[in-house]
């Protein structure tokens, strides 16, 4: 059975490991919807259960609960027909480093079955689209961290797949080779029509590559949608009141008021969405006065991604 | 097999590619040839050398096989046993194809020490089917042990562990076999090692070599020559155990 309408579908996917007598709920019951022709990004700290996701999905381990589709196909009952059409790069760089970079690629086409004149096109296009063509012949022990995630990226497309997962593609890059691999990326979506689905712990990569993101925290995706629409909810501007003393009866204050459009509070620090920073900063330090919390720092930012990852898990997520 | 042959392939390579391992991998049973060999020749008389290489043949054929496992492990470790597994290739291809080039290094290596050897005095019978029956025998029992060492690399998660695994066989192989000594003597003054050496496979594959391949291979009189379908019953057993074994642990790490 092929159902068109998604080009990936899951429905309280699970994953749980048995580990002696204990078990482990990696992925908590997962629901997705990914349409074609868009870039989708899982958002969420290390251990939140993004690449036992992704793993399921590109069919490396079995669910043990919930549907998952990929491309039309059920990946526990037609893993194969999936394979056919996904390209995978995995988290940790997975490069046989004695090899030059062009049989690395070409070895990948062989186990595709494809055939010599279409191998040699594919890598020959795909090294220039990533600008690696005059270091191809070279062993890939002397290319630079962001030439092998480079390599690794057309290393999944040289099948000409139709949906491209990609497990924290820009880890350990610098900003400059991040943001190539970011506009490498969108070509595809935009020239080549691909589907991707990637995971990252970079919020600032999530806002900007996706045209919808997933908030994945313990095993549970959160809330997903564009990532504009989650930043909007929390208001035009967002001020962060950092202080000490008694914070409840300040928030409570807070809540009352009119002009707060999202509140989020955790131990010292309150984040409080409005209309319009500059005007209500004012009013919000004259709330502060008298009920027993005092203020130590006070600034209005645009919010982030990140903010909204506090505002649904009650927890910061930190970028490393 | 498309899938295997692909592995088998560029795991040939990437030996031409790590010349100082393969080189290592040979220098041990070379050593044998040429300082054991030459010294116990001294000792015990003419003929010793053509009786010693079909054990030497059969030793590096082993550590050849086991080395060729470290492929896989090496493989596993660094995750590229994950891009074969998102390809639509059968999972066994993943086996077959490290298998064949498993089998592949033994028996290079013992092609490159029956040279050695021939170059060193030992003497070959011109038989066209005893070396068939010769190359059957040895690419049988690197079968066996590259079945150990690749379902051993399918579920350890250390290097270090491995290689213990390859002195752990190693020299006990050789050493528990007729492969140095003739079975008859120890019949006589080691009744304990003689009955370690018939249940050792090596002990089946050197007497069938020595057998097959080679020119009066019993430098002393002695009539106790195994029958020959035992040995290829015992060899073909073990080949069996050893495929049998790497599926097992295979399956269980993978699939």
């Amino acid at each position: 059975m092929k159902t068109e309408q998604f080009t990936i579908r899951a429905e309280g996917l699970k994953k749980t490991y048995r580990l002696g007598k204990d078990s482990v709920e990696a992925v908590k019951g997962v629901d997705l919807q990914i349409l074609p022709h868009t870039i989708y990004a899982l958002l969420g700290p290390n251990g939140a259960g993004k690449t036992t996701l992704l793993s399921m999905l590109t069919t490396l381990i079995q669910p043990t609960g919930g549907v998952a589709e990929v491309a039309g196909f059920d990946v526990t009952r037609d893993p194969d027909r999936i394979r056919q059409r996904i390209g995978v790069t995995f988290q940790e760089i997975v490069l046989e480093d004695d090899l030059t970079g062009r049989e690395i690629l070409d070895y990948h086409g062989r186990l595709y079955r494809m055939d010599k004149q279409a191998r040699q096109r594919q890598i020959d296009t795909l090294l220039e689209l990533v600008e690696l063509q005059d270091a191809s012949d070279r062993i890939v022990r002397t290319y630079s961290g962001g030439m092998k995630r480079r390599l690794e990226l057309i290393r999944g497309l040289i099948t000409d797949p139709e949906i491209l997962f990609l497990d924290e593609p820009t880890l350990g890059l610098d900003p400059q080779n991040r943001a190539n691999l970011w506009s490498y990326i969108r070509n595809l979506r935009d020239e080549k029509g691909l589907t991707l689905l990637l995971t990252t712990h970079y919020m600032d990569e999530a806002e900007a590559l996706a045209d919808r993101v997933g908030i994945i925290d313990q095993g549970q995706l959160v809330i997903q949608g564009r990532p504009q629409d989650l930043i909007n909810e929390l208001g035009a501007d967002v001020i962060n009141v950092t202080g000490s003393g008694d914070i409840a009866p300040y928030v409570q204050r807070l809540r009352e008021q009119e002009f707060v459009q999202g509140l989020n509070a955790a131990e010292r620090l309150v984040q409080i969405g409005v209309d319009n920073g500059n005007r209500r900063l004012a009013d919000i330090v004259t709330l502060a006065g008298g009920n027993g919390f005092h203020i130590e720092d006070i600034g209005i930012a645009r919010p982030t991604l990140g903010d909204v990852f506090l505002k649904h898990t009650g927890r910061q997520l930190r970028d490393h | 097999m498309n899938a295997a042959l692909t592995l088998w392939g560029k795991h040939m390579v990437k030996i031409r590619r790590h010349r100082e391992e393969a080189f290592g991998l040979l220098l041990q049973p070379v050593l044998w040839v040429v300082l054991f060999g030459v010294g116990m020749q001294a000792v015990m008389g003419d003929g010793y050398i053509t009786f010693m290489v079909p054990g030497i043949i059969t030793l590096s054929a082993l550590s050849g096989s086991i080395a060729g496992g470290s492929t896989l492990l090496d493989e596993r470790l660094r995750g590229v046993v994950k891009e074969y597994l998102v390809a639509p290739i059968p999972r066994l291809s993943v086996l077959l194809g490290n298998a064949l080039s498993t089998v592949s290094k033994g028996l290079l290596q013992a092609l490159v020490i029956l040279l050695i050897g021939v170059l060193m005095g030992a003497s070959l019978r011109f038989n066209l089917l005893g070396w068939l029956g010769g190359f059957l025998l040895v690419a049988a029992y690197s079968m066996g042990f590259a079945g150990i060492a690749l379902g051993v690399a399918s579920v350890t998660d250390s290097v270090g562990g491995y290689h213990a695994l390859i002195f752990i066989f190693n020299l006990p192989m050789l050493f528990a076999s007729n492969a140095l000594f003739p079975l008859a003597r120890l019949d006589e003054h080691a009744p304990l090692l003689n009955i370690v050496a018939r249940i050792n496979p090596t002990t089946y594959v050197v007497d069938g070599l020595r057998q097959l391949v080679f020119e009066n291979a019993y430098f002393v009189p002695t009539d106790q020559r195994l029958p020959l379908w035992l040995c290829f019953t015992v060899v073909g057993a073990f080949a069996t155990f050893g495929v049998w074994f790497a599926l097992r642990f295979f399956s269980r790490s993978v699939l």
